[in-house]
């Protein structure tokens, strides 16, 4: 069984918030809520200064420890790797935003649903998309599931124009992952936590 | 050198992590999700479930019931405003073998029902003592189930690794010894308000949890200063940053000095106003600690040590 997960190059990555876009418009989250965004840094003194970017998403833990900590079970672990939430047993205790590390589980406060982007209503378009979603719980990045189940790539991966985004098998030794992971170093975002993420980074 | 991410035109150099304002922006991230009714939560239960204790080795009804309201009534009304889905709240019962949530619920039903089978003789007469044996079970399940329950949420925080903060097992021992001295306070309150005669061990126990406290709250911080970032962050911000004010003034000042100053003058004086002036001290110190360490805990830098040394 493939254990899905995916290479960041943040030497291609131009902060252009494709991917945020993309993923909004893939799955309609309500106002304030990105499952893939960019961290933006500057760094350096004026005037050598420059800007860096970080894109960020759940990084689909082997070691999840918003799985760990939710007394439900309503967070789980796919065989394939892909930490998904079942909205029906989610009591909204918000366990699993305080386990995650890497801030990537959102909550869907009371009212979130009522009202769309810049309007008072629901747009046609995000009175659909948010059916998916259930007030007083929890929601995350599912790795694009349902297109990954029809062979398809997540949004954020298809949109990226500069191909920062590679998706994949993580622990097929012979794919392209395990080639540019071990080839350019690649790492994970705060190791110390003992998460195991899937989410890998390249800047060689 | 610490500055606020996210400002526009700000100089930052690559030494300089501040709090991000917003999850786009570089910097550490807040804890907002366990809000004051969860530090409401713990801190009744705590608060109540150590009254009860107490109440219960010394034979003091009062005290039994008044802890035992604390925390059936006031604990588990904090957590179901608190939760989203609050109708459901059954299933966080599921998994006691994994979660600490789940054992604090498991802890919270026997301490309702042990708690009831020893009360209602109590309060509605002895038509309703069971039997010695069953009472006796439900006295040493009510303690058992009321000692998790003081201690519980230090284990839900410590088993929460995003917030660095929290990750030390001195916590629940923490935790635990604030509900006992939370217990005792309200212990003295409550006999010294209906007249009643204090044993000889309470004040000596309140006077030496106010030093365990001290002491662990000093073991604490060290701790925490050769934790991860985040934790050392959080550290910074109680000691030199915006919380310092309730940290040495109302946590340590307010709630264990004064009281304890105030608890040895009672001790010569007997007043029923200072007793009360003892209480609202502790419980000041008691329940800002409790704020503290929900409020200021702090996620991690998105950054990995490679990507932060390069400073790309």
């Amino acid at each position: 069984m493939a254990r899905y997960g995916m290479v960041i190059d943040l030497k291609r990555c131009i902060g252009c918030n494709a991917c945020t876009l993309a993923c909004k418009q893939e799955n309609g989250t309500p106002e304030g809520v990105h499952f893939a965004r960019v961290v933006t840094r500057e760094v350096g003194t004026y005037p050598a200064t420059k800007r860096t970017f970080l894109p960020v998403l759940c990084n689909h833990c082997s070691d999840a420890p918003c799985a760990e900590a939710c007394p439900t079970g309503a967070t789980y672990i796919r065989p394939d790797g892909i930490v998904l939430v079942d909205k029906e047993k989610c009591i909204g205790c918000r366990a699993c935003n305080v386990a995650c590390p890497y801030m990537n589980r959102h909550y869907v406060a009371k009212g979130m649903l009522k009202h769309g982007y810049g309007t008072d209503g629901l747009t046609p378009y995000e009175a659909i998309k948010f059916m998916d979603f259930e007030e007083g719980t929890n929601i995350k990045c599912a790795l694009c599931a349902p297109r990954v189940d029809q062979g398809l790539e997540p949004a954020c991966v298809i949109t990226c124009p500069t191909d920062a985004r590679i998706f994949g098998d993580v622990e097929d030794s012979n794919g392209k992952l395990q080639r540019l992971i071990k080839d350019r170093k690649g790492w994970t975002l705060s190791p110390e936590y003992n998460t195991k993420p899937n989410v890998f980074y390249l800047d060689e | 050198m610490s500055s606020s991410a996210g400002n526009e035109g700000e100089k930052v150099t690559t030494q300089s992590v501040g709090i991000a304002n917003h999850r786009f922006a570089f910097g550490y991230y807040r804890q907002t999700f366990w809000n004051w009714l969860i530090g409401v939560a713990f801190f009744l239960g705590g608060l109540g479930a150590g009254l009860f204790v107490l109440a219960l080795l010394t034979d003091h009804t009062a005290g039994m019931l008044a802890g035992y309201l604390i925390v059936v009534v006031g604990k588990n009304t904090a957590h179901m405003l608190f939760l989203g889905r609050p109708e459901r709240f059954w299933r966080a019962a599921m998994r006691p073998d994994r979660s600490w949530i789940a054992r604090g619920i498991w802890a919270m039903g026997f301490f309702a029902v042990s708690g009831l089978i020893l009360l209602l003789p109590r309060v509605l007469g002895p038509a309703w003592r069971l039997s010695d044996w069953l009472n006796g079970a439900a006295a040493a399940v009510a303690i058992l189930s009321a000692i998790i329950i003081m201690f519980y949420d230090g284990f839900v925080m410590n088993s929460s690794p995003g917030v660095a903060f929290w990750r030390t097992r001195l916590l629940p021992l923490l935790l635990l010894m604030y509900a006992t001295l939370g217990g005792s306070t309200l212990s003295l309150t409550i006999r010294e308000l209906r007249g009643e005669v204090t044993p000889s061990f309470l004040p000596n126990l309140e006077h030496g949890l106010l030093v365990v406290n001290f002491v662990l709250l000093a073991a604490y911080l060290p701790r925490m200063n050769r934790s991860l970032p985040a934790a050392r962050e959080t550290l910074r911000q109680w000691l030199s940053g915006p919380y310092t004010r309730a940290f040495f003034g109302l946590v340590l000042l307010v709630g264990l000095l004064a009281t304890l100053l105030l608890s040895v003058v009672q001790n010569h004086v007997h007043a029923s106003g200072l007793v009360l002036l003892i209480a609202a001290c502790e419980l000041t110190g008691d329940f800002t600690l409790m704020m503290l360490l929900l409020r200021s805990g702090l996620f991690p830098v998105q950054t990995a040590a490679a990507y932060s040394e390069r400073g790309i």
